[in-house]
């Protein structure tokens, strides 16, 4: 869910880019270094933001019968990690906005912040905290896209709520009117954009278990079970 | 190719600089959000308008199609705006100006939107993303976000024509094929970006790829007298928002 062009007022939009900006200064500086440590990654980081693209103009069937399009958060945050989404993201709402009229440029901070910094970091903790526990990889995908999802929803509510506080109830009443239509709407489409990114998971693991390796999307597992290791060796001392 | 990209290859105004461009069109949508949004957005909605179907020449049919995108969204999220929760008549009614405040959030979008619009229309990203280095961005991110633009269109049309070939062979037909299908083609998505990928930089290291993409820009000059003409028409839109402003009220 994108907010429009001109749908916040000045002060908000300057403020959500602000607010983005360190998060996507950091992922500049990650993809800045990886660059420049090898200059190959920036076809494959490229080749990434385009499938970050493609996977955002998706139409997803909804549990309700509706279609709508998956946030693909979730799915790039476990592949490509949160800081580099940061930069990934921005440009692909950078790109909805000019290429397709979906968002906007004043909103775009606001966009960011949902989208590329909240739902990343909140699909990917959720990720490696289920991996941490050593629940089954399609588990822990399953639930971090459908948090990445919800996360990013629900924050919209809020900075739609901030924005156009209810003249009666204030921010609260607002949050609960911008909730019940966006969030609450979204609870089926979270679901249906976690069964997906599980089943092209599924398909990744068969097709491309090489990349995977590349990305690191396996190495959290391995690292889990060393740090493990590592604690069970401590403890033995 | 997208439709709002391949409008701006063939625009009248795409040998112009891209900053005479975002001086009129993003100047538009800054004062859309700026000034109030009666008469100020309705007065920059109709030279947004103006400018777009005259002047740039963009067809008004794909301007309409691309237009009712935010259009839609703003219908939704101005809904709210009519309702008030917690007041003294009932948990749910009808808020006091929620009409006006609704109305006037809709005016103030869609002038913005025609003011993006009017940039996006008119300038490709690909005159738009090799400049953005003199704008600060670090070279490396201004790499990537080409090789995305590029490499995005092949990976669309690939998905188009997997989505093709899934509906031949009767995909799409029951829910859980329709599901399998979508699954499939994502995947598929993310394979052939990553072989282009592979393929890409085998090509580039055999021409002597060093980590830099070098692209051809068209020579494009700032029109002093485009970007000056720009700033006088914000500033007198400026000017008729505060004069009539009053008078209507």
């Amino acid at each position: 869910m994108h907010i429009a062009e001109g749908f916040l007022p000045p002060a908000h939009a300057v403020a959500w880019g602000v607010a983005s900006a360190p998060f996507v200064v950091h992922g500049v500086r990650s993809l800045t270094r990886e660059v420049r440590e090898h200059p190959e990654s920036t076809l494959l980081i490229g080749a990434s933001g385009a499938f970050t693209f493609v996977l955002s103009a998706l139409k997803l069937p909804s549990v309700t019968g509706s279609c709508s399009h998956p946030t693909g958060t979730g799915l790039g945050a476990i592949l490509f990690r949160p800081p580099i989404m940061a930069v990934l993201g921005t440009i692909t709402l950078l790109f909805q906005a000019l290429l397709l009229a979906h968002g906007g440029l004043t909103t775009l901070g606001a966009n960011v912040f949902s989208m590329a910094i909240v739902g990343p970091w909140a699909g990917y903790a959720v990720y490696r905290l289920l991996r941490r526990f050593d629940v089954p990889l399609m588990v822990a995908v399953f639930f971090a896209a459908f948090v990445a999802d919800l996360s990013t929803y629900c924050v919209t509510s809020v900075q739609l709520a901030l924005a156009f506080p209810d003249p009666s109830s204030g921010f609260l009443g607002a949050l609960g009117k911008f909730g019940s239509i966006f969030a609450v709407t979204q609870l089926p489409l979270a679901v249906s954009e976690g069964l997906l990114t599980v089943l092209v998971m599924r398909l990744l693991v068969q097709s491309s278990k090489g990349e995977l390796t590349r990305l690191g999307v396996f190495l959290a597992k391995k690292q889990s079970r060393t740090e493990t290791a590592d604690a069970t060796e401590a403890v033995a001392r | 190719m997208l439709p709002i990209d391949a409008a701006a290859h063939s625009s009248r105004w795409r040998r112009r600089h891209p900053v005479d461009k975002a001086v009129l069109g993003l100047g538009l949508t800054v004062l859309a959000i700026s000034l109030p949004p009666w008469p100020g957005a309705a007065l920059v909605l109709v030279t947004a308008l103006t400018v777009l179907l005259g002047p740039a020449a963009v067809p008004g049919r794909r301007l309409w199609r691309a237009w009712r995108v935010p259009l839609g969204f703003c219908v939704t999220g101005a809904l709210p705006l009519l309702l008030q929760v917690g007041g003294p008549d009932g948990f749910v009614t009808l808020a006091e100006g929620g009409p006006v405040r609704a109305g006037e959030l809709l005016l103030r979008t869609s002038a913005a939107s025609l003011g993006v619009l009017l940039f996006a229309f008119t300038t490709p990203l690909s005159d738009l993303l090799p400049r953005l280095v003199n704008a600060g961005v670090p070279a490396p991110v201004v790499d990537v976000a080409l090789v995305t633009y590029r490499m995005s269109f092949l990976l669309l049309d690939s998905v188009r024509r997997i989505r093709e070939a899934q509906a031949a062979r009767l995909g799409h037909t029951t829910r859980a094929a329709a599901w399998r299908s979508l699954a499939g083609l994502g995947a598929t998505a993310f394979v052939r970006a990553f072989d282009r990928a592979t393929r890409l930089q085998a090509g580039l290291a055999g021409r002597g790829y060093d980590g830099t993409l070098r692209v051809l820009v068209p020579q494009a000059r700032i029109s002093v007298r485009f970007t000056l003409a720009s700033a006088a028409l914000l500033a007198a839109l400026a000017a008729l928002t505060l004069v009539l402003e009053r008078p209507l009220r």
